[in-house]
């Protein structure tokens, strides 16, 4: 995922003298080919994102097309007012990608975690989410953000390096099945967690899928929803204002017969305790593949 | 026909904007009359018509609590009907206490500080960008901020970026009152010296007084000139905090207080000397 992340950055700036890539100081191997294809178009703007954001906001009001990268930890949460006065006030073309959402940065600790980025960025107006689960993914929602942008977007990069859920571009850039059992249950995953779902379901002979676009909200996602019994929403994020919020608040209101039961499979309310891994980290709220595997067989 | 953007002309209707709507904000709008004024009339390319117009210069107002003078020239100019003017604050109407990036004329929503001088360092990097394209000289950015927004720790990393990028193209002003919303800086936050700090900062920094509109005419004339340096420059404008009227000035309980009739009388007396 990280290198087509890469070479998509590359891409669309080669292609486009209008494209400008600011960093705030991170990413450094994954900037390596557009600093050597497009130099000028790539900014190191240090290690000062509150005035990164506010000029990518400045080139986008004179035509450019403003990639800006960040750790999620940073961009959106230390940027959140500059991201809703600067960029979705008056609708700006902004790809903002946050990156080692979740707990990538397991053995940094709290401060590179980032489990509320989703939360923090859905009552934004106008701002667009998505959380891909895979390379597939990736590059559906980069290239929607780049060629049609509606106002700013925030593409939700988490743990990177886990199975692929697609085996080609996904048909639209909403959600998608990944498996389907005819099972009266659902796991639903986003980010990182699409992969976790998919094997689980295949484990236990259930169905899954992959949100890849969290706001605006897809609507045909609830409709699908109401063949299943019992739907399990995973996410490397915490339960308020992520995908479970997000679903079980389209659900409660959409007034379907027989709506499902929802599940929130997600990180507890808690900082991380203790050093470890990625799978160290996530076994500290219960959310190993082997761990949730486990708690759903005894939920069904 | 020239519209008449003088001072006093700009001080009266911001007057009458704050009486109409019942609003305060009124002296952070009187310390930058003359800097509006001297930008509009001599130094920033716009067109009458269109404020949105593809060649205009940029005046960013990051400071958004003096937004009433900018609505004051914006509605000499023809950008604001009389009614913007007389309808100040009633429901339904459109202009705010602060500055918002739809209205025309505008160029950010500000107001929560430390805002508006990033944005016009990205704008003033997005001109240079173009003019390297085009071989024209690149178009200008106008940012006014003010001594106490200079709190803020976003207004350093864009004076640093604007340094680092050689953006010559901007020119900082900064309405240095003296007060900000709870008291004197000195007593608050201490920032001066304002110029040594935007000269360490790789700033060409000036200090002038900012209700001379000889001394502004002065400085913006190099900031319209071509650069020699390669440096944003800074224009230390030494203001009044309530200029203009008697009663307001260097006096910071009005930056919450509003006209009576009996005070709007005599405020109106006074700008209209």
């Amino acid at each position: 995922m990280r290198e087509k992340l890469s070479s998509l950055i590359t891409e669309y700036a080669v292609n486009n003298p209008k494209v400008v890539i600011l960093s705030g100081d991170h990413g450094y191997a994954l900037f390596d080919s557009v600093r050597k294809a497009a130099p000028d178009q790539f900014i190191n703007a240090g290690v000062a994102e509150q005035g990164m954001i506010g000029i990518a906001a400045g080139l986008a009001r004179t035509g450019f097309l403003p990639i800006v990268y960040g750790l999620s930890a940073f961009l959106p949460i230390r940027v959140l007012e500059q991201i809703k006065l600067d960029l979705c006030i008056s609708k700006l073309p902004v790809l903002l990608l946050g990156d080692g959402a979740g707990l990538v940065y397991s053995t940094l600790g709290s401060s590179h975690q980032c489990g509320e980025d989703v939360a923090a960025l859905r009552p934004m107006p106008g701002i667009t989410i998505y959380s891909p689960a895979d390379a597939f993914e990736l590059e559906t929602c980069f290239k929607k953000a780049m060629t049609s942008p509606t106002g700013p977007t925030y593409l939700r990069i988490g743990k990177s390096d886990r199975k692929p859920v697609h085996t080609k571009l996904p048909a639209n850039d909403e959600f998608s099945f990944t498996k389907k059992n005819s099972s009266k249950t659902l796991l639903l995953g986003t980010g990182s967690m699409s992969s976790t779902a998919l094997e689980i379901a295949t484990n236990l002979k259930l169905d899954s899928a992959s949100v890849m676009r969290i706001k605006s909200f897809p609507k045909n996602l609830i409709s699908e929803l109401s063949a299943y019994e019992k739907v399990f929403v995973i996410e490397e994020h915490h339960r308020s204002g992520g995908l479970f919020s997000s679903v079980a608040e389209e659900l409660c209101e959409s007034g379907i017969k027989n709506a499902p039961r929802l599940f929130s499979v997600s990180l507890k309310d808690q900082f991380a305790e203790h050093c470890g891994s990625h799978d160290y980290a996530l076994s500290e709220h219960g959310l190993t593949n082997a761990q949730i595997e486990k708690l759903i067989e005894s939920r069904i | 026909m020239k519209p008449d953007l003088s001072p006093n002309t700009l001080r009266k209707l911001v007057l009458e904007m704050a009486y109409f709507g019942k609003t305060v904000h009124i002296p952070c709008a009187f310390s930058v009359v003359e800097i509006v004024s001297s930008l509009y009339s001599k130094f920033l390319r716009y067109d009458a018509k269109n404020p949105r117009s593809e060649d205009r210069d940029y005046l960013v107002l990051s400071k958004g609590h003096g937004v009433m003078a900018l609505y004051a020239a914006f509605h000499q100019i023809g950008w604001l009907p009389r009614e913007a003017i007389e309808k100040y604050f009633s429901d339904g109407s459109l202009l705010h206490g602060l500055s918002e990036a739809h209205i025309p004329g505008l160029e950010v929503t500000s107001g929560s500080l430390g805002h508006g001088l990033p944005i016009a360092t990205g704008v003033a990097l997005g001109f240079k960008r173009e003019a390297a394209k085009s071989g024209k000289a690149p178009k200008r950015v106008f940012c006014i901020v003010g001594d106490g927004e200079m709190n803020e720790g976003s207004m350093w990393e864009a004076m640093l970026f604007a340094s680092h990028h050689k953006l010559d193209n901007l020119t900082v002003i900064v309405d240095a009152n003296g007060f900000q919303a709870m008291g004197k800086i000195e007593d608050i936050l201490g920032m001066e010296p304002f110029v040594e700090k935007f000269r360490a900062f790789g700033f060409d920094a000036v200090e002038c007084d900012g209700h001379s509109l000889e001394a502004l005419g002065r400085e913006f004339e190099k900031s319209v000139g071509p650069s020699t340096n390669g440096k944003p420059r800074a224009i230390i404008a030494r203001t009044v905090k309530g200029k203009g009227v008697s009663f307001m000035e260097n006096d910071n309980t009005w930056h919450y207080t509003r006209l009576d009739e009996q005070k709007f009388t005599r405020a109106i007396a006074e700008v209209s000397k």
